[in-house]
């Protein structure tokens, strides 16, 4: 059945409600923009966040979405993506989320590429519990919601993920909606776990980074049109890694956006799968029969587990 | 001639080919018509420390242990000392000539304490503290040492050693010889025991004729042993018992992070993701494999299972303790949305890291609270084999039937525990689903519109829905609505009325025995055949007892317990634990206050005597409560 696009409503009609002029509303309607981009069907994406401001983005958006813990967006969104890997999978979470609470399975999912989609929203502050430090904030940084400067050190997010074994990086800024909508085109067409930076303003909290500090700043990496950070071959991988990774540690008064890196030779965990488990793709385990007409097992336990059995 | 009822402890080092030296055995017995029932004790490390096996062989189906042993192989001297309690008037023990120049001083491996007790009992009986002594003290109470020396047999036989290799295959070909069972048999044990490692079948046969040949030119006189008509059964643990339930059951997405006792089940399930499915009627199904994915840890693991659940794919996780601490917030989310999750807890000794290796039952009330806030939850039990296959089943039942997490505990005895099942029944258990939804349009995954609680059940692929652990309306959205809260979370619980409506007695709590017994017991778990046993063995000394065994602790089968223990005489709970946890719940839900309890929490699993011991000493009102202590 052929499906037009006007079918589609990505936007559910539950009222937002976060601040005026937060940078959540950007990333929403990048999103938004991108499946509509790609005439994606509602039933095909899932929405998988966290806790925090961002964490409600699911509710706003008319597909499947899960609004789950604090810190545990990623395994939800692999358990789905690798029950029924024909699903596209977007995980949304805020900095405190994925890197704090989280952070331990944001690093693991760089070895596993699952192949889902995590876009990471960088405030530097925990938005929903009124504006504590997040690991985002640099040392010394002052914004409005902290009573001292910041005495701990931020991470790098885009280093983390390079290292960690993301196979697609990219930062993105929610007032770039344009960029932002094919940077999240882009990753979902990626095979492998791709995550993207996004850089958003919290003006309840954050007073310091603001959309004027941001907008002062960023600089899209597709204007240098040399820019090239796409690996098709493994013999292009050392190189283009180095170059995205230098280019991850800059930061100040330019801060570059776009995709700083992409493999596209590494398998992703459903290949690897589909190499031992039997039909995975075609009968992923979210789409088996799992008994016979009369609702009794079809596993054979004997023949499944023969090295056991004693005749 | 009397019913043969073997008794066999192996003991060495860890790492030191006692489990080979066990699946050898057992082998050569089973294809003699026998069934072997034992259990598997070790330490939390991997190479040296002492580890042992206790096998019972018989041919009616052992369902537990005999103390003392009749035969024991020592592949270390530590064996000797460490199991100088365990050993009958009668036993045979086989040891290495080399031994002959130990001291107790250098067995390093037994722990200090255990140290002091054996030496306390050799002094006591004048005897001196090394090998001497203990053979010493074997003589005296009419146990027959026979020294063999390993070496120099292995080395005549298998010249290439090196000879400390098939000190396991010698020490249980001894056994066998001794017990007289005949090489063929024995020869087939090492093929299986080795099937793994064909490389090596070869050697080790000839270490077996070197054992035949040297209990041949001895003075040691053979059993004589019948051989039985073999019937196909599979050897199973718990772990492989509780893996092959799943599978069977449905199981389709299994998630874990490694801990003892609880991932031996994952890796046997990971090591057949390729299923094998039955002929009959299922050719136009759609087949597939089964994923298992090990996890960064615990929490990834639990809201990994939900994830997975959340596509229809039925999902499980596996884990122990420590592991289930770190699950508790995963839980209270899968019940707040209604997720069907299957968490098997195997359970050990506690708290914190406790005993990583050895048995405990002290996770029932916490596995009963675990997760924040009031959510249903069913909590089951298993505690022999065959429970293991089928409650795996029924818990993946449960929770696709009432969207609600399922906590299937286990204890290490029993995930430990080796048996000859003699056939798995593919239509015990009819394979239930969850209530499909219908209505794509306009669907609400948490409708309110029900009766027994349970809405349909939408999947991602499928529908379009919302879900969050803050409360939702019935489209999955956060609501703060009073009068929905309260909507909701009597929809919730009524799931759980409506468990305690269909499920069958049978499947919660039985009682085993003679309804007007002097004593009623109580316990869960893997005492279970144990206390059956111990029943029989009461019944001789003119002594009547039943057994109220427990298998599901929520919801509670309130009013059958209440029934039954209101027409008890004297109750006794039994259960590895300090505070007799199943004795509090009944007490919660039926108001009855058990007073007497036989409890073990030393970490090692319990023996028919002592319990028959303690029975007698609670009749005689010597004591209400008492606390086991036998175990190595
Ligand atoms: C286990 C747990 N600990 C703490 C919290 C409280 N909490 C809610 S949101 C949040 C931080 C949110 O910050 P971030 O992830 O950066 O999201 P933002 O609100 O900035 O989008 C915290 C700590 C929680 N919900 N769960
Ligand atoms: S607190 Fe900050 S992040 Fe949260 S909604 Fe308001 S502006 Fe946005
Ligand atoms: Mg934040």
């Amino acid at each position: 059945m052929e499906k037009s696009v006007e079918r589609y409503n990505y936007r559910s009609n539950i009222t937002i409600d976060w601040c005026p002029g937060c940078g959540n509303f950007g990333i929403v309607s990048a999103v938004t923009q991108a499946l509509t981009d790609m005439k994606m069907d509602p039933k095909d994406v899932v929405a998988v966040s966290g806790i925090g401001c961002s964490g409600k983005t699911p509710h706003y958006l008319n597909i499947a979405g899960a609004h789950t813990l604090h810190g545990r967006s990623i395994p939800y969104a692999v358990g789905v993506k690798l029950a029924n890997p024909n699903l596209n999978v977007l995980v949304m979470g805020g900095d405190g989320d994925l890197l704090s609470i989280g952070a331990g399975h944001l690093v693991a999912e760089g070895r596993r590429n699952s192949g889902i989609v995590v876009l990471l929203y960088n405030n530097a502050v925990y938005g929903l519990t009124k504006g504590q430090a997040a690991p985002t904030m640099p040392l010394n940084e002052k914004v409005k919601s902290i009573p001292r400067p910041n005495i701990l050190d931020k991470i790098n997010p885009v280093a983390l993920a390079m290292t960690s074994g993301y196979s697609f990086v990219a930062r993105g800024f929610s007032s770039e909606i344009k960029q932002l909508s094919m940077l999240i085109e882009r990753a979902m067409k990626h095979k492998g776990s791709a995550i993207i930076e996004i850089l958003q303003p919290c003006p309840t909290y954050n007073d310091v980074n603001t959309l004027d500090w941001f907008r002062k700043r960023v600089y899209k990496l597709e204007d240098d049109k040399t820019w090239n950070p796409v690996v098709n071959d493994k013999s292009e991988e050392e190189e283009k890694f180095n170059k995205g990774y230098n280019l991850s540690l800059k930061w100040g008064d330019k801060i570059p956006i776009g995709i700083f890196y992409e493999n596209n030779t590494v398998p992703s965990f459903p290949e690897r799968l589909s190499k031992i488990v039997p039909d995975y793709i075609k009968y992923p385990p979210s789409d088996q029969d799992v008994s016979d007409k009369d609702g009794y097992t079809i596993v054979d336990p004997i023949k499944t587990f023969i090295e056991k059995e004693i005749e | 001639m009397q019913e043969t009822d073997i008794n066999l402890l192996v003991g060495g080092p860890q790492g030191g080919g006692i489990d080979s030296a066990a699946n050898m055995v057992s082998m050569a017995f089973s294809l003699a018509g026998y069934n072997i029932y034992g259990i598997r004790e070790y330490h939390s490390n991997i190479k040296g420390r002492h580890s042992y096996i206790h096998f019972r062989i018989m041919h009616k189906r052992p369902r537990s242990l005999k103390y003392p042993v009749d035969i024991m192989v020592a592949l270390d001297p530590d064996t000797l000392f460490e199991h100088m309690f365990d050993v009958s008037s009668n036993a045979k023990i086989i040891y290495d000539t080399s031994f002959d120049k130990f001291e107790l001083k250098n067995a390093r491996m037994i722990t200090s304490d255990t140290m002091e007790s054996i030496r306390n009992e050799l002094k006591s009986r004048n005897l001196t503290l090394d090998v001497h002594g203990i053979l010493d003290y074997f003589r005296s109470v009419g146990a027959v040492p026979i020294a063999m020396p390993f070496d120099k047999l292995i080395n005549d036989y298998v010249p290439e050693g090196p000879a400390t290799r098939y000190y396991n295959t010698l020490g249980a070909g001894t056994t066998l010889a001794i017990l007289g069972l005949d090489i063929e048999h024995a020869n087939e044990g090492i093929k299986y025991a080795f099937r793994k490692k064909p490389s090596v079948v070869d050697s080790n046969l000839r270490v077996i004729k070197a054992a035949y040949d040297y209990v041949d030119k001895s003075e040691i006189k053979p059993e004589q042993l019948k051989f039985y008509p073999v019937i196909p059964r599979i050897l199973l643990t718990g772990n492989d018992a509780v893996a092959i339930g799943k599978l069977m059951g449905g199981l389709r997405f299994q998630t874990y992070y490694p801990i003892t006792p609880a991932s031996d089940e994952s890796t046997l399930l990971e090591n057949h993701e390729d299923i094998k499915f039955l002929e009959n009627e299922t050719k136009n199904l759609k087949k597939g494999g089964l994923v298992v994915v090990q996890c960064e840890d615990e929490l990834s693991a639990v809201n990994m299972a939900n994830g997975g659940a959340l596509t229809g794919a039925r999902s499980a996780t596996a884990t122990s303790g420590p592991g289930f601490s770190l699950m508790a917030e995963g839980i209270s989310f899968a019940g707040m949305t209604e997720i069907p999750l299957v968490v098997t807890l195997y359970q050990r000794g506690g708290p914190s890291t406790g005993l990583p290796t050895r048995n405990g039952q002290s996770d029932l009330l916490f596995a009963l609270n675990t997760g924040h806030g009031e959510f249903p939850k069913m909590v089951i039990s298993s505690g022999d084999m065959e429970e293991c296959v089928y409650d795996a089943m029924k818990s993946l039942n449960y929770a696709q039937k009432y969207q609600m997490p399922v906590i299937h505990m286990i204890d290490k005895t029993l995930a430990n525990t080796m048996d000859l099942v003699p056939e798995i029944d593919v239509k015990r258990v009819r394979i239930e689903k969850y209530r499909d939804n219908n209505n794509h349009e306009n669907y609400k995954r948490y409708d309110l519109n029900t009766d027994d609680g349970v809405s349909p059940y939408g999947v991602f692929g499928k529908d379009v829905f919302w879900m969050t652990g803050d409360e939702h309306n019935e489209l999955g959205h956060v609501t703060e609505d009073t009068s929905l809260r309260d909507k909701m979370m009597e929809k919730r619980m009524r799931k759980l009325i409506t468990a305690d409506r269909e499920i069958p007695m049978e499947d919660r709590a039985i009682l085993y025995g003679n309804e007007n017994a002097d004593i009623t017991y109580i316990t869960w778990g893997s005492q279970k055949s144990l206390l059956l046993d111990a029943i029989d063995e009461l019944k001789k000394d003119g002594i009547s007892a039943n057994l109220l065994y427990l298998r599901m602790f929520a919801p509670f089968p309130s009013e059958y317990v209440g029934e039954v223990l209101k027409k008890s005489n004297l109750i006794i709970d039994v259960e590895s634990n300090m505070t007799a946890q199943a004795a509090k719940i009944i007490r919660m839900n039926t108001g009855i206050e058990v007073k007497s309890s036989i409890l073990k929490y030393n970490g090692r699993h319990m023996t028919i005597d002592e319990v028959i011991k303690s029975t007698k000493r609670i009749m005689g009102k010597e004591l209400e409560m008492v606390v086991l202590e036998n175990g190595s």
